[in-house]
Parts: C-alpha cells; sequence; structure tokens
C-alpha cells in the first residue's frame, strides 16, 4: 500500500515530476555520454600505445633494468630465438618483435642533427602499424641500408627521397662508427616532438653500425590485452625453468602518459560527476520538500488515523527512490540512445594537445558506465529525499491538520 | 467508572504564541461513558478542537490526566499514541481528509493495513462498511470523483472499520449543505445505536446539538454547562 501510494503521487503533480525527471534524465544521460567518451579515450590511447609502441609485455637481459650501463647494449639480449619460439607458441601470443633504440648524429653533408634511433624488423614493424607513412615507402625485410625519418626531422634536414644520410653512433665497444642509409620514406606519429628526432632502419643495419648482434628488448604483443598479465606469470615462470638470463615489464609499467591521461579524465569526469550529483541532489529534495509543503494536511491526517513516522519517512523517501528509479531507466536509454546516434554521425574532433592529427568523436557504451548512471540516479534521488521525508515525519500532527 | 471511555481530571493546555502563554483549556474534568453520543459546542476559539486533539491523543495536555479506554495517555511515547489512534479512536474531518491518490476502497482499507489485520478479513470489514455507508457501488472511485456526502460517508467508514472505542468528529456537516448534513447525521445516530461505539462532536451545528444525548458547553476554555437529553437516552435505550 504504502509503494502504491508513493506510485500514484509520482504522477499527482504531471509537470513538476517531468521537470525533476529531466534533470535525472540528463544528469544519467550526460554521465553516460561523458563517461563513454573517457572510456573510448581510454581504451584507444591505451591499445595504441601497447599496439604501435611498448608492446604487452617486455623482455630484457637480467639487469637491464637497475643497471647503469655504459656502453651501447652491454645488458643487451643475445641468442633470443629459443625465448621467442617457446614465447610465441602460447596461443594468447599475437607475434614477438625485437628492437634496439639508439641515438647519434645524422648528417646530409651541409647540417648534422640529434636523432633518436629505433631498430625495428621491417615486417613486424609493420604489423604494428607504428607509424603513419608520410612520403615513399616503409622499410623492407632483406635491406639494411634503408631508412625512415620522421616528418619534423626531414623537414629540418630538407630530406628527399633516395637521398643518402650518414648515421653517426657508439659502438658496443666504445668506438665511433658511420655509416651511410638511403632514404626511403618519410612518416609521423602524431607527437610533434617525437617526429623532430625520430628515425627508423632495419634491425640488420643497426647492428652493422652498432656492431653487434645483440638486441636491446623484445617485445611481446597479445592478441587480447586483457591475458597481459596471465601471460606475463607464464613466460616468467618458464624463464625460471628454463634458466633464460631474463626480466620483463608489462605495458602498464611503461605507459606513463596514459596513466597521466587517465588521471586528468578521471579527475574531470569526478569533479564533473560531483557537479551533476549535486544539481540532481538539489532538484529531487526540491520536488520532494515541495510536495511535502503541499501535502502537510494529509500528513497530518496519515498521522492521525495511526500511520507511525517512520512510514510516512518511508513514503516520502519511496517517492524519492521511485523518481529515481524512472529517471535512471529514462536516462539510460536516452544516454544509449545519444550514444548511438553520436557514434553513427562520425563527428570528428581537433587534434589533442602534442598531436598533429584529429580522431572521431566515439562514445564506448561500457556496462559499467550504464550501470553506474543508472544507480547514481536511484542513489542521488534517494539521498535527497532523505532529509525533506525526515522533516515531513517530525510534523507537529495539529499543526499539520490545521495547515491549509 | 469501569465503563467510562474517556476521564479527564484537571486537564489543562497552553499554547505560547511568541512569548506569550495562550491558555486554550483550564482545568478541564469530564468522564464520557461508552456508547455516548456527545456534542462539544462553544464559540469559536472556546477550545472544542484543542480538546478533541487532546481526547484523540494528537495532542499532549500542558496538565492533568487523561484516561483513554481505562489507560493513561498523557505519559504514553508518541509511536505507542499511533497505535492507540490506530486502534482505539476513529476521526472524522470538516474536510475529510481522504487520501487523494486511493480509490474509496483503499482509504477505508488503510487503517487495518496499519493494524496488520490480514488481506481476506481486511476485504470483508471494508465491503461490509461500504455497504454500510450505502457505497458499495462507489468502491472504485477516487475521492475527487465523489460528491461532499459521499467523501464523508467514506471517512466514516475509515473510521469505524477499525472497530475504534471512541470516534472523534470535529465538524462533519460543516462542509455539507444541510440535507445532507441531516444524512450524514443519521448516518452517525444509526451507527451509534447499532455498534454503541462513543461519538463525540465538536461542532457548531444546531442540528448536531439537538441530536446529541449529551451536551457540553465550553467557554474560554471551560466547561460551561454539561446536560443531558433524557429523552433521547430513553429512547435509545429502549430501541436497544
Amino acid at each position: 500500500m504504502l509503494a502504491k501510494i508513493a506510485f500514484r503521487n509520482i504522477f499527482r503533480n504531471r509537470r513538476r515530476t517531468l521537470i525533476t525527471l529531466l534533470v535525472l534524465v540528463m544528469g544519467a544521460a550526460g554521465l553516460i555520454l561523458f563517461g563513454g567518451y573517457k572510456e573510448m579515450n581510454f581504451w584507444g590511447l591505451r591499445e595504441s600505445t601497447i599496439r604501435n609502441r611498448l608492446g604487452h609485455l617486455q623482455l630484457y637481459r637480467k639487469g637491464y633494468l637497475s643497471a647503469d650501463s655504459q656502453k651501447p647494449l652491454e645488458y643487451g639480449l643475445e641468442d633470443v630465438a629459443e625465448i621467442r619460439v617457446a614465447v610465441e607458441k602460447d596461443p594468447r601470443v599475437a607475434m614477438t618483435a625485437a628492437q634496439i633504440t639508439f641515438m647519434g648524429l645524422i648528417s646530409n653533408g651541409e647540417k648534422s642533427e640529434t636523432f633518436l634511433g629505433t631498430a625495428v624488423e621491417p615486417a613486424k614493424d609493420r604489423q604494428m602499424r607504428s607509424q603513419r607513412l608520410e612520403s615513399g615507402r616503409e622499410l623492407s625485410d632483406g635491406e639494411m641500408d634503408a631508412l625512415m625519418v620522421g616528418r619534423g626531422l626531414a623537414r629540418s634536414m630538407n630530406v628527399k627521397i633516395g637521398d643518402y644520410l650518414t648515421l653517426m653512433t657508439t659502438t658496443v665497444t666504445g668506438s665511433l662508427n658511420a655509416m651511410d642509409f638511403q632514404v626511403v620514406g618519410t612518416f609521423m606519429t602524431g607527437v610533434k616532438e617525437y617526429d623532430d628526432r625520430a628515425i627508423k632502419v632495419p634491425l640488420s643495419g643497426a647492428h652493422y653500425l652498432l656492431n653487434t648482434k645483440k638486441i636491446e628488448k623484445l617485445l611481446v604483443m597479445l592478441k587480447q590485452t586483457e591475458d597481459t598479465d596471465a601471460v606475463m606469470a607464464d613466460v616468467q615462470a618458464l624463464a625460471t625453468s628454463r634458466n633464460w638470463p631474463i626480466e620483463m615489464r608489462p605495458w602498464s609499467d611503461l605507459a606513463g602518459f596514459y596513466h597521466q591521461v587517465v588521471l586528468i579524465f578521471n579527475g574531470i569526469f569526478g569533479f564533473i560527476g560531483t557537479i551533476v550529483f549535486v544539481i540532481v541532489v538539489l532538484s529531487v529534495a526540491n520536488t520532494i520538500m515541495m510536495n511535502i509543503f503541499e501535502r502537510t494536511r494529509e500528513i497530518g491526517t496519515l498521522m492521525a488515523i495511526g500511520t507511525k513516522r517512520k512510514r510516512i519517512w518511508a513514503l516520502f523517501l519511496l517517492e524519492g527512490a521511485m523518481i529515481g528509479l524512472i529517471g535512471g531507466v529514462l536516462g539510460l536509454v536516452f544516454g544509449a540512445v545519444l550514444g548511438q546516434v553520436i557514434n553513427y554521425a562520425q563527428i570528428q574532433l581537433p587534434p589533442p594537445p602534442g598531436y598533429t592529427a584529429g580522431y572521431q568523436l566515439r562514445i564506448l557504451m561500457r556496462p559499467s558506465i550504464l550501470v553506474s548512471s543508472f544507480a547514481l540516479s536511484i542513489v542521488t534521488a534517494t539521498l535527497s529525499s532523505i532529509y525533506p521525508a525526515f522533516k515531513a515525519s517530525r510534523l507537529n500532527i495539529v499543526d499539520a491538520l490545521g495547515h491549509i | 467508572m469501569t465503563d467510562s471511555v474517556i476521564a479527564l481530571r484537571g486537564v489543562r493546555k497552553c499554547y505560547r504564541l511568541g512569548k506569550v502563554e495562550v491558555p486554550a483549556l483550564s482545568g478541564i474534568d469530564l468522564e464520557i461513558q461508552a456508547g455516548e453520543f456527545v456534542a462539544l459546542a462553544g464559540p469559536s476559539g472556546s477550545g472544542k478542537t484543542t480538546l478533541l486533539n487532546l481526547i484523540g491523543c494528537l495532542d499532549k495536555p500542558t496538565a492533568g490526566q487523561i484516561l483513554l479506554d481505562g489507560g493513561d495517555i498523557t505519559q504514553t511515547d508518541l509511536d505507542r499514541l499511533a497505535d492507540i489512534r490506530a486502534s482505539k479512536i476513529g476521526f472524522i474531518f470538516q474536510t475529510f481528509n481522504l487520501l487523494p491518490v486511493l480509490t474509496a476502497f483503499e482509504n477505508v482499507e488503510y487503517p487495518l493495513l496499519l493494524s496488520g489485520v490480514p488481506r481476506k478479513q481486511r476485504q470483508e470489514r471494508v465491503r461490509e462498511w461500504l455497504k454500510h455507508v450505502g457505497l458499495t457501488g462507489q468502491a472504485e472511485q477516487r475521492p475527487d470523483q465523489l460528491s461532499g456526502g459521499q467523501r464523508q460517508r467514506v471517512a466514516i467508514a475509515r473510521a469505524m472499520v477499525t472497530r475504534p472505542v471512541l470516534v472523534l468528529a470535529d465538524e462533519p456537516t460543516a462542509n455539507l449543505d444541510s440535507e445532507t448534513a441531516a444524512q450524514i447525521l443519521d448516518l452517525l445516530n444509526e451507527i451509534n445505536r447499532e455498534t454503541g461505539v462513543t461519538f463525540l462532536f465538536a461542532t457548531h451545528d444546531p442540528a448536531i446539538i439537538s441530536r446529541a444525548h449529551r451536551r457540553i458547553r465550553l467557554r474560554d476554555g471551560r466547561i460551561a454547562a454539561d446536560e443531558r437529553n433524557h429523552q433521547l437516552i430513553e429512547g435509545v435505550s429502549n430501541a436497544r
């Protein structure tokens, strides 16, 4: 009966209920959209960070992470064939890729610049799609002296496809070495500071230049990012049992930028969520308070004929909760539909700071966000009814009965 | 003494208006026996409603003692008072005070829910009382679909359905035309005769006053007169 009374009372002042519901619906839908946008950015940034750059796991020679090496590749991995075969046998693993990063000077005979070089296995690197080709072509297997240059660096060196550039760096023994590479393409990663310094060469060319057969690290790519911890534990166990002199890091330990973005976005999300929460609380509290004011004599009557105070309290709390429930359901539907419409509309956003390319506005419908927006609607509506409902239950019966 | 439904001893009630204490009742001694049909008359501000509120466990006296059905209610806590109101007292209001969102049936059923009467029994009793007040056909209508007289009948059924020992009515006919008021009064009279439940009215209505077995006149918070209509009382005794 209490629920019946509460439910019917919701539809007594339709306009007021409608406005309250609108606030709840907008609040819930807003959180769904913003939350979905946030999740999409997290997901996109995470996957691109992993797949284009870091890999899910990175394996190094034991000591690499803690030692302060004096010479390049002092802590480099040797004879990784056995490790690669064993790790790639795991069905969750998509591939492994060997890499060396090195620094030095790049020169066109007139001008020299410092560079950040990455030596890659060309086929694997193409699979990782770690860069966008701007001109020319990607590196291919079997060539040693091919070179790709970052967009900014290419511009400052005035590089054309087919030009020869000299790379100069320190070998593993500490002596200087230089070698000519032919430019086959230019690329961009989207991060300007990196593109101003970056070059890519085949692993075989780097081995020759650095005078070694070692690699710096082995990237392990998985099919599913969610498997990272499990695979890492298995590889660790494998390494222990076979006495491989390696150590490893998961992507989450290496993705500092990703974690910063998550932190900032979550902060903004929390701030906006709090504002929405406060608006909803005030709005629902106002509605319930007005309901109580209008129904003072009714409350007096209910109490006079023997309704206890806690039931009066429960009645108005229930009304708030029901409004929250209706608002939550409508907000869920509205938010989900609007999210789909936005995804379908393919709205383009300008590039984020530090990037050179824009991206599409997409809303990721995570169940956790849908559920929490829905729950937030019910919880806020109920919470905001607590005090007005309490006031109603404390009304003096005689005064309430005399209320016009 | 064992028959008295209400007993008041030296009851006083003061209200605070700002810094001034306004006495509403100053020393009421009163006893009402079971089955009486009592009118509480007096000019506005004489304390009728205040007295009704005190007897109805809606308010507490500043001083004195009130016994309801043999029990002292002056020291009772609020929740217990709610229980007493739900089980022993029926209320009829000037403005009917039905719950607008409930049907006539649900309005009558509500107090039975409070006292935890099982569903089947509840529905039987509601039907019985709706029939008694002549509203069987209007059971599913909401108050705004009923006339004033019909609404007051629902309110009477709601007051009676819990089988109270006492029904308190504050100006029950004041919002009705004289014909409807007379019908309502007949109905109350009949219920009093049939069930023996005690009725106490606060009223200005000469029709009620003239048909009451006992008239208590209040003036300035005191009982100015307390007279019995022996003719009517004998009539009732003979009818029983």
